[in-house]
């Protein structure tokens, strides 16, 4: 007899006393639930448990608001109290209201995400980049001066407006209190990533620089929307509303566009520190090394302490040029100086990456292609002459005789270390 | 003693690679050959980063001068080889099927690039000759 079992333990009227302003949805559910099971049925545990009564309760009190996702707002349980209100939300703020604000003007509000406000002032724009907290919290008050001036134009709307997020609010796990959501670049920064890269023909760290994204992000990005250009090309199908939904739920970086006029003082937001060190491995352990008083011991020599081949943490940084132009500051060279070693440096980049790409297409059109049905077949002219005198030269042309495989031999690295973008 | 231009199968089980070699028809396929031609990949690679309508190719490295001089001293292509020197015109194709493979597959490229308003003009000029054909035939 479980049904009856079932209506002894459940009542209704308790779980929903706790809550009187926000009434249970589904309080049949559970009787619903006894109907549709089946003699047959493998589930093993049919009765009303503790468990599920809190489950029950908790969806129909605290956890209502989580079913309908909060738009334009990342949704994670530290946003909401124990109650299930939400802890940012001023007291004129209603749910039902801000859903039927973003309905009104959502062409309005893509554009405006874009485009910043001109009255932010250039010193107070993110600079810390030592500190991801700092970062975090600049570029959250940066879009919090945009909603606040935002909501100034329209006065009437102004209490029922929703804050940006704090630091509390991105807390998906509750228990884990030191875990927060990170921003993720947002569509239009990664188009203008993309764009400044291989339609400018900036080289990756000076990109990585304009941006704020780190080296790594940055030649990701240009990968994989080229990825995307050529899917699109071929017309393959792109999971765009996947995306776009799930971009709507976490915090993003947003981009912006210094040509229009409106950004004329404002500077890129900062998505993440770009110039930190990579702790190699041979510096993990601690090392002593005496060294005579008259020394001259500098970071080059402690880079030697730890491994031979290990250049100075000056060298190893993302971003070297960063530092050399703060000593060209600290030296007292003129802007106009400082320019022209800097445009020097950016031709000199430029020059080498032209002469790379001029190597790489020189090598292909060195190539005979003959097309035929299913693959064409690439000819390279090489020449015999490469084994060497004795015909033992690695650099020969074809597999080699009388040297033993050595693909089975430690440390053989197999796979693949770098990618052609 | 018959020179011969053959493929040595090197490579792993279900990976071959072949050199292309130069070597006395009576040895061993895989013996130290008189000399390495080049290399044959016969395992498709993919097509290139950034070629979006690119066609999967087979990576062959080969020697040509020293291919044309082995065979203008006799050495004898088995039919394999023969097929590899015949597309970078050392030797007259064996078969032409694969010509005129490549013919079809040239053609049909040609015609996927044209764009539409000239793809239709070839339409109406075959119109023209049916009709004329007709007419032949009336």
């Amino acid at each position: 007899m479980p049904l009856r079992l079932r209506s002894a333990k459940f009542s209704p009227s308790s779980a929903s006393s706790q809550f009187p302003s926000c009434p249970p949805t589904r309080p049949q559910c559970i009787t619903q639930s006894a109907q549709l099971s089946r003699d047959f049925s493998q589930t093993s545990c049919q009765q009303i448990t503790l468990r599920r009564r809190k489950f029950y309760e908790w969806m129909n009190g605290p956890g209502r608001q989580l079913k309908e996702p909060l738009p334009d707002s990342t949704n994670y349980l530290g946003a909401y109290d124990k109650y299930g209100n939400l802890v940012r939300a001023g007291p004129g703020w209603q749910r039902n209201n801000a859903k039927k604000e973003v309905a009104d003007n959502a062409p309005a509000m893509k554009a405006e995400e874009v485009t910043k406000d001109p009255e932010a002032e250039p010193e107070k724009a993110p600079e810390g980049q030592e500190d991801l907290d700092e970062l975090e919290l600049a570029i959250r008050e940066g879009e919090a001066k945009e909603k606040d001036s935002k909501a100034a134009s329209k006065a009437e709307k102004d209490d029922g407006k929703l804050p940006p997020e704090t630091a509390e609010d991105l807390r998906p796990f509750p228990l884990n209190q030191y875990f927060r959501s990170q921003p993720v670049l947002s569509e239009d920064l990664r188009e203008a990533i993309y764009k400044r890269v291989k339609k400018d023909g900036a080289t990756v760290s000076l990109a990585s620089v304009e941006f704020g994204v780190s080296n790594e992000r940055v030649g990701a990005v240009v990968r994989l929307k080229q990825m995307e250009k050529e899917w699109i090309a071929q017309g393959k199908h792109l999971a765009i509303p996947y995306s776009k939904a799930v971009l709507d739920m976490l915090p993003t970086t947003p981009f912006i566009d210094p040509s229009q006029a409106a950004n004329k003082g404002k500077r890129p937001i900062t998505h993440e520190p770009i110039n930190d060190l990579i702790v190699h491995p041979a510096t993990r352990q601690q090392l002593f090394v005496p060294v005579s008083e008259s020394r001259h011991f500098t970071r080059v020599d402690a880079g030697k302490a730890f491994d031979n081949a290990l250049l100075p943490a000056d060298a190893r940084i993302p971003h070297p040029e960063l530092i050399q132009a703060e000593r060209e500051v600290s030296q007292g060279l003129s802007f106009d100086e400082r320019l022209r070693l800097a445009e020097a440096r950016l031709a000199k980049d430029q020059a080498e990456k032209k002469r790379l790409e001029d190597a790489k297409l020189a090598e292909i059109r060195a190539q005979k292609v003959v097309p035929k049905r299913r693959w064409d077949f690439v000819f390279k002219d090489v020449s015999v002459e490469s084994v060497g005198r004795d015909g033992r030269d690695y650099k020969g042309v074809g597999w080699r005789y009388g040297v033993p495989h050595e693909d089975r031999k430690k440390g053989q690295v197999k796979i693949p270390t770098k990618v052609e973008a | 003693m018959v020179l011969r231009i053959r493929l040595a199968r090197f490579g792993k089980k279900h990976a071959p690679f072949y050199n292309i070699v130069v070597a006395h028809a009576r040895t061993a396929r895989n013996s130290r050959p008189l000399e390495v031609l080049g290399t044959y990949d016969p395992k498709p690679q993919a097509p290139r980063p950034g070629d979006t309508h690119g066609r999967p190719w087979k990576d062959i490295k080969l020697d040509i001068s020293r291919a044309r001089y082995w065979v203008g001293v006799g050495a004898q292509p088995s039919d394999t080889a023969w097929r590899l020197l015949s597309m970078v015109g050392i030797l007259e194709p064996q078969y032409r099927v694969g010509k005129i493979q490549g013919q079809v597959v040239r053609a049909d490229s040609a015609a996927k690039s044209l764009v539409p308003e000239q793809t239709t003009r070839p339409a109406v000029e075959a119109l023209d000759r049916v009709e004329e054909v007709k007419a032949v035939e009336t």
